[in-house]
């Protein structure tokens, strides 16, 4: 009877000691979480640091939240910027739960959590975006005024080509920027970050610009701006070569016509000196007997010329004058 | 019999050491574990950390410490703008075998143009206990930090600088800005490499416009080396041409004064005969002169002024011949008679 009752006791000890143990007075903190102990609903106690721990069972509830950076992916956003151009912004963020206690309180729960991130981000990205031109959203500094060396044309043999580079590279200065995207950034997590802390116990670590794309219409006309840009730099091209080849081909009708006439006066000179040059021989052996060379250069006339006339000859011709008589005339 | 004795040994005690062994076999089981080459383990004990082991064989105390392997070793990578077809499948991840995201690849630049680019990054964990307990989302975050960076550089640039010269720059400063994100979240992650794979202007007729640019240097270079031709065509042999003009005027002028030289000496030698007897070989060269001229032609006509009316009458005017004389008020044209001058027509 007594060990029967001993019995029946120890099993009523296992039994309790078992549902003691198994509703947990221990429970487990593991790295990267963070637990809210509450009691009857009350917060009692939080806990961030990992381990085992001891909690009232039955009386006392733990609820784990991590305790890692959380990332925080908002939807693309079509904004407009300053200047009304729509473009898409896609954001995101990194955050972590700091403050447990108002966390609990006014969240709960994670999913509520990414709908107030929601609620805070997006509204100022695009409070941020709209109030400041495009090329601050674009560009972080004014670097891009310093590199202009690739649109620099080079020739074949790789030299600047000075007129066209100033032809087709018209448009290099870009507008200096005020702020710039590090900046936007700043400012968009400036206007999130007060009021998340103190209402959910969230800190948002950092908001980031993950992409920008300029709306489908922005696109197309985007797109022919850059189509008519390429245009007008290849009809550069083109007709610089066309220049090009003109001029070459004009440099080369002037130095024909240079060499040529250049050579055609040589060849005058030459003649007119050999020309002289026999007139001044013929002058210096006819000027010795001026009557007889008369004469005898006009016998070398005609029998040159004469016998390519049909003729009709005169009697009173001296060759004639002994036609008629031996006497002669 | 003991054949029988060993199969009927279902005593409570042989259950009992059965149940044992049983229970001692699943502790050890569950009291070591493997860590690979690649990899490194976090061990916990009670969820807290205690300490990270290094490849091998390794004990833990059942139930109450766990441990986490992380691959540390193995570069890791990730694609950005376009995912292979078949992942995991290394250097058959061209063009043809992937599927483009066009969502990641489409970005602005500097100069506010539209650019495509793909990308990927390789990265390693570098301190398991950080990549396991201080970020959540950890393929994503990596992913959004990577190409947040990315998308402003390239917004920081002019789009002709990217698609030429910048492409280190972008790698290497993405490199350096990922890594200084990473390190002040103490994720535990290195960015080893960002590699632009792609950069391309939007495909269609934007990429056709650029291409057209190089086809018109293309051109500018095949004109000026056409006008170049011609060029060399022409100009040596102009400069030929202006040789031979002058070659050819020097011939002349050689020819003319040595005829000039014949001739003088010519005359010179003649002249000193008629010196001698003047009359006689002005007569003879006269005379000899006229039966040259004279000799060749058979239908020379001559006329007498004298009988008129015996010869056929000439008219030298019309030059036929005309039936009615003409009155001889209208005396027919004839030559005069000094010896120098021929009867010639105009």
């Amino acid at each position: 009877m007594k060990t029967r009752a001993a019995g029946f006791l120890a099993a009523v000890v296992v039994i309790v000691l078992g549902l003691f143990f198994f509703s947990g007075p221990f429970y487990e903190v593991k790295e990267g979480q963070q637990a809210v102990i509450t009691q009857f609903g009350s917060i009692v106690a939080t806990d961030t640091q990992a381990g085992l721990k001891v909690k009232i069972p039955f009386i006392q509830d733990v609820t784990i939240y991590p305790h890692k950076i959380m990332s925080w992916d908002g939807d693309p956003q079509l904004i407009p910027t300053l200047e009304n151009q729509f473009i898409w912004v896609d954001t995101t963020a990194r955050w972590r739960i700091t403050d447990l206690k108002r966390f609990y309180e006014a969240v709960k729960t994670l999913d509520r959590a990414y709908a107030r991130l929601n609620d805070i981000i997006d509204p100022a990205v695009r409070q941020v975006i709209s109030t400041n031109p495009l090329i601050e959203a674009v560009r972080s500094t004014d670097a891009i005024n310093q590199s202009q060396h690739s649109s620099a044309v080079m020739d074949a043999n790789g030299e600047e080509i000075k007129g066209l580079n100033d032809l087709i590279s018209a448009r290099t200065s870009y507008n200096t920027i005020k702020i710039g995207r590090n900046q936007i950034n700043a400012d968009i997590l400036k206007a999130v970050k007060g009021n998340i802390e103190r209402q959910f116990g969230i800190t948002v670590i950092d908001v980031l610009i993950r992409q920008i794309r300029y709306s489908d219409q922005l696109t197309q006309s985007v797109y022919n701006r850059m189509i008519s840009e390429r245009e007008q730099i290849a009809a550069g091209y083109r007709s610089y070569g066309q220049g090009k080849k003109q001029e070459i081909l004009g440099k080369m009708e002037r130095e024909k016509k240079t060499i040529l006439s250049a050579a055609y006066a040589k060849a005058q000179e030459i003649k007119g000196k050999a020309d002289a040059k026999a007139a001044q021989i013929y002058a210096q052996a006819y000027s010795e007997d001026p009557s007889f060379f008369q004469f005898w250069r006009s016998m070398e006339s005609y029998r040159q010329t004469l016998p390519q006339f049909p003729k009709t000859l005169s009697t009173n011709m001296d060759y004639f004058k002994y036609l008629y008589s031996p006497q002669g005339r | 019999m003991a054949e029988r004795s060993s199969r009927l040994t279902l005593t409570p005690r042989f259950i009992v050491v059965l149940i044992v062994l049983a229970v001692v076999g699943f502790l050890a089981f569950n009291a070591v574990f493997l860590v690979d080459q690649t990899e490194e383990s976090v061990v916990l004990t009670f969820g807290k950390y205690s300490r990270t082991e290094g490849p091998g064989l390794h004990f833990k105390i059942p139930f109450v410490e766990a441990n986490y392997n992380v691959v540390t070793r193995i570069v890791q990578t990730m694609d950005f703008g376009f995912r292979p077809n078949n992942p995991g499948v290394f250097g058959l991840g061209d063009s043809d075998q992937k599927t483009s995201y066009k969502s990641e690849s489409t970005m602005l630049t500097g100069d506010l143009n539209i650019v495509d680019i793909t990308w990927i990054i390789q990265y390693r964990i570098t301190d398991a206990r950080q990549w396991l307990f201080n970020l959540d989302a950890k393929e994503k975050t990596i992913r959004d930090i990577t190409q947040s960076v990315v998308n402003q550089l390239v917004g920081d640039r002019a789009i002709l600088d990217i698609l030429g010269t910048e492409r280190l720059a972008i790698e290497s400063k993405a490199v350096q800005k990922i890594n200084a994100l990473f390190r002040s979240y103490k994720i535990g992650v290195l960015v080893t490499n960002v590699q632009l794979k792609d950069i391309m202007p939007p495909s269609g007729s934007v990429k056709a416009a650029f291409e057209d640019v190089n086809v018109a240097f293309q051109d500018m270079n095949r004109l000026i080396n056409e006008g170049q031709q011609t060029y060399n065509q022409e100009i040596p042999k102009a400069a030929g041409e202006a040789q031979q003009m002058i070659q050819v005027a020097e011939g002349y002028a050689t020819e003319r004064v040595n005829n000039a030289l014949g001739e003088v000496a010519r005359f010179k030698d003649v002249l000193a005969e008629y010196r001698r007897a003047p009359q006689v070989t002005r007569e003879r060269l006269y005379i000899e002169t006229m039966q040259h001229v004279l000799s060749d032609s058979k239908d020379t006509e001559l006329i007498d002024k004298k009988l008129t009316n015996f010869l056929p009458f000439k008219n030298l005017g019309s030059g036929t011949v005309l039936d009615n004389p003409a009155p001889e008020t209208k005396p027919a044209p004839t030559v005069d008679s000094k010896p120098e001058s021929k009867g010639v027509q105009p």
